[in-house]
């Protein structure tokens, strides 16, 4: 999980803001780097992964 | 700390709206990722503003628990101690590449409705950005407790809000409906997970997202404005 976070870093011609299928979210969101991590509840998880501390 | 102020490129400010938790390893780490992406922007960089609100991670928090960040998750989780062991030094690692030095030995567990609360009295006076930052510093750095009141009176006075005024926000209560509607707010969005970023109220940007993801979306959210 560690690699994930360092490999998946957008390169500077990426356009910065693509649709993504987040359908509940009102925003247009930033597609940016899929390994980037979030927390729900007591963990935290790459979305789709397994949860992290 | 003041907030980030660049020299204008645009007409208004872009805004960034936070959602974050005290108790959130990577919304700390995050918060240093976009500081260093507005950063990199240098003189291209546009006026930013940017407001925290509140987030409640896990409200089932103890108020006080007295055992340890491997203990508290081990035993939440019914994952081994050398699994969990190994998440915390990782995310001690990807923290020390943003330049903060986690101790997790030192956390101490608990509900943060109250710190929420003095963060917005420190928005109201201006501060919360200073204060953000301190309380942060103070959960994983230092082990604070963020749930007692005097403890964050102290915060407080340390970024130069009024030890007494603070200490009548929290007793009051009088902020807590605010960190509910944030929390309601969140809900409304659909956001389940922090850090979440909102970008001039149009563009999300989910989890502590390298800091170039923030450059780059800030960039071409300012050159947008500008065309």
């Amino acid at each position: 999980m560690s690699d994930a976070v360092a490999n998946g870093t957008p390169v500077a011609s990426d356009p910065a803001i693509r649709p993504t299928d987040a359908a509940a979210s009102p925003f247009t969101m930033v597609a940016g780097d899929p390994s980037a991590m979030v927390c729900e509840g007591d963990v935290c998880f790459v979305p789709g992964a397994t949860p992290e501390a | 700390m003041r907030p980030h102020r660049f020299d204008l490129s645009v007409s208004e400010p872009i805004k960034i709206d936070i959602w974050s938790d005290i108790a959130c390893p990577w919304c700390y780490i995050g918060k240093r990722h976009l500081e260093a992406g507005i950063e990199a922007l240098g003189a291209d960089a546009p006026d930013v503003e940017i407001e925290y609100h509140s987030f409640e991670l896990s409200p089932d928090t103890p108020l006080d628990f007295e055992g340890s960040t491997v203990e508290y998750l081990a035993d939440r989780k019914g994952m081994p101690v050398e699994r969990v062991e190994q998440m915390l030094e990782h995310v001690t690692g990807v923290a020390a590449n943003a330049g903060l030095d986690y101790h997790f030995e030192k956390v101490a567990h608990t509900k943060t409705l109250k710190a929420h609360e003095l963060l917005h009295f420190a928005k109201a006076n201006g501060k919360q950005l200073e204060l953000k930052e301190r309380l942060l510093k103070a959960y994983f750095v230092e082990g604070g407790r963020v749930n007692r009141i005097d403890q964050l009176v102290g915060y407080a006075a340390e970024v130069g809000l009024d030890a007494d005024a603070a200490r009548d926000a929290l007793e009051s209560g009088r902020y807590a409906s605010d960190v509910q509607a944030d929390i309601a707010q969140a809900g409304a969005y659909g956001i389940n997970g922090v850090p979440f970023f909102v970008i001039d109220g149009k563009y999300g940007i989910s989890g502590a997202q390298p800091a170039e993801v923030f450059s780059q979306a800030i960039a071409q959210i300012s050159g947008e404005r500008v065309a």
